[in-house]
């Protein structure tokens, strides 16, 4: 957003943007993204999630899926698949469950401990949205990793998305019901975890989430969200010109407040940009 | 006292010190917190959510005699999801009444920020909620605290392991930070209002959605954390208009009650409204940890203006988990 400091996120959607916009020809905003973004890595090989961070963060997905069209950047992409390896979402403490079971307090949540992908901060628990980005992130780049445990965290990664989808298709931002009560699946959640699993797309769950997205974009109405819905479709062969002339009005109404992020990706969904998240 | 009652309490027994042995950590800058004897918390009638809200909320605000003079207010309200059948975020109609109070009051500007804990699309929750026209309408400025620059603040307690929070960078130019909660219950804290209404200033870009460091870190310890360190005078106006029972924060019922809250300490501003839906603030183990340093909490160091209590008190439903809530001391 304009007057704010740059941070990994936008420079890295704003990079693939560019280069949807304006293909491999040198361009000076895009070469001006690269240098940012390869100033910004971390040793461990992961990014910060902006200027005044220096704590490896969730971004470091996003970068990679920037970066990984890139050549020159193979060695950096690869230390930043590396790192991401490491990173686990964390699960309760046998003292949290201890307590639960002993106090006969219900548990607020019914889904599979055991599985495991990523969370947004270390040491915290695994959600969907920051789980999809590094699948497809690790996906782009799995035949440059040499890690035994690429073909393994993938998988559990997959198998951790596929438990929390919500009865009817489609994901919230981690949960599918707390205390009894279902949760309803979000438009911008559910496409960037089907883009995730964009190689599943005969599976039964993507199928009724993708019908459960197709629905949800007929009532959203915003950059974010038509834009990662658009994308979604697009990659599964589905027709998204209705959605794009939608993104053009909302665009028109509300300029996606500004957001780097939801502008960026609003580009992509109008051009040829859902092929960066192809796997 | 059956066997289902003897087995939790003797866990509990069992359990004790080790989590007293934690608890005992718990550590506060004294001099940073120096209480009044006696705070004063104001209800004031809003039967629903019309065109006289402005000026029942102008006078809530000037019963506190605020000094608002060419200052920069910051309202936080409650928006966190959006549901079409619920009442989960403070009513658009409290935050556009608040701002128009605020100036005619003769603040300089009032900005409008918040860092939504669930959902991460400000555009769809903004215009949903219908937040967006107003702000459009008004000329608001609305700040994403969840994207904003942030600022490593050491914190003045040490009920977590944080020590220090990275915080938004707009706290840091506001003259009066102004929690608007709405009136709930809540599912893992059991009352949120406006000290809970405080995790929406932590940035979710750094601490996640929805503030999931917040959660492992201990949601006790963390309301007290960040309400102990935030580097701004505060207010409270509390939407109790329509709040929410039952398995809050999103998914519980309406409850009309009828009423906002106002006052500047924010403990005794929760304790108060906890009392309001029958709930004993002293059991909400947030408020009473609070009530030790950040303000007060005991029915006899809060001065009550504007309308009674009692005539407003409601039954609000809590989850199993915190039947305890509602056995008044």
């Amino acid at each position: 957003m304009a007057g704010k400091r740059s941070n990994t996120e936008a420079t890295a959607l704003a990079l693939l943007a560019l280069r949807a916009v304006f293909g491999k020809a040198i361009e000076p905003a895009a070469e001006k993204a690269k240098t940012w973004l390869a100033e910004r890595q971390n040793v461990d090989g992961s990014w910060p999630l902006n200027d005044s961070l220096k704590e490896s963060s969730w971004t470091t997905a996003l970068a990679i899926i920037a970066l990984s069209p890139s050549p020159d950047f193979n060695e950096r992409v690869i230390k930043a698949g590396n790192w991401a390896l490491e990173q686990e979402g964390s699960k309760p403490g046998i003292l949290a469950n201890l307590i639960l079971a002993v106090t006969f307090q219900k548990k607020a949540v019914q889904l599979n401990e055991d599985l495991i992908g990523w969370s947004w901060t270390p040491n915290t628990f695994s959600w969907v949205e920051p789980t999809s980005y590094f699948l497809l992130a690790l996906k782009k780049i799995r035949r440059n990793l040499s890690s035994k445990t690429v073909e393994q965290r993938i998988q559990q990664g997959e198998l951790m998305i596929y438990d929390r989808m919500c009865d009817n298709g489609g994901w919230n931002y981690g949960n599918s019901s707390v205390y009894g009560d279902r949760l309803w699946p979000f438009p911008d959640t559910t496409a960037v975890a089907l883009i995730a699993l964009q190689d599943h797309h005969e599976r039964k769950e993507n199928q009724v989430s993708l019908r459960a997205l197709s629905e949800m974009a007929k009532n959203t109405d915003s950059g974010l969200a038509l834009s990662w819905s658009a994308i979604c479709l697009s990659l599964y062969g589905q027709e998204g010109a209705e959605l794009r002339h939608r993104l053009v009005e909302r665009f028109a109404k509300t300029k996606f407040l500004g957001e780097t992020k939801a502008i960026a990706l609003g580009i992509l969904a109008m051009g040829n940009g859902a092929g960066f998240f192809r796997v | 006292m059956n066997r289902r009652e003897f087995i939790k309490a003797s866990a509990g027994a069992s359990l004790y010190p080790f989590l007293n042995s934690c608890e005992q950590q718990v550590r506060w800058e004294k001099a940073a917190f120096i209480k009044t004897k006696r705070s004063q918390v104001a209800i004031l009638a809003a039967e629903q959510y019309g065109s006289s809200l402005r000026d029942t909320i102008r006078r809530g605000i000037q019963m506190f005699r605020l000094e608002l003079n060419g200052k920069r207010v910051l309202l936080k309200p409650n928006l966190v999801e959006f549901d079409s059948k619920g009442a989960i975020n403070t009513h658009p109609a409290v935050i556009e009444a608040a701002v128009g109070a605020f100036k005619t009051l003769g603040a300089r500007e009032v900005i409008v920020a918040e860092g939504p804990g669930h959902r991460r699309d400000n555009e769809y929750l903004l215009t949903a909620s219908g937040l967006y026209d107003v702000f459009k309408e008004h000329r608001i400025r609305y700040v994403d605290l969840n994207t904003d620059d942030v600022r490593l603040a050491k914190l003045k307690s040490s009920f977590t392991h944080f020590h220090q929070l990275y915080l938004p960078e707009t706290l840091y130019n506001a003259d009066l930070l102004v929690s608007m909660p709405k009136l709930k219950t809540h599912h893992w804290a059991g009352v949120t209002l406006s000290l809970k209404n405080m995790f929406g200033v932590v940035p979710g870009s750094v601490y996640g959605w929805p503030k999931n460091a917040l959660h492992w870190a201990g949601i006790v310890g963390s309301i007290l954390d960040i309400n102990s360190s935030l580097p701004l005078p505060r207010f409270a106006i509390v939407d109790g208009i329509v709040g929410m029972e039952g398995n809050g924060p999103l998914q519980g019922q309406e409850k009309k009650s009828g009423v906002l809250i106002f006052g500047n300490d924010l403990v005794a501003v929760d304790a108060t409204a906890a009392r309001l839906m029958k709930i004993e603030p002293r059991k909400v183990k947030y408020l009473d940890l609070a009530g030790e340093f950040l303000g007060n909490i005991g029915y006899e160091q809060i001065e009550q203006i504007g309308e009674n209590l009692h005539p407003y008190q409601q039954d609000f439903r809590v989850i199993d988990n915190f039947a305890y809530l509602k056995k008044l001391v």
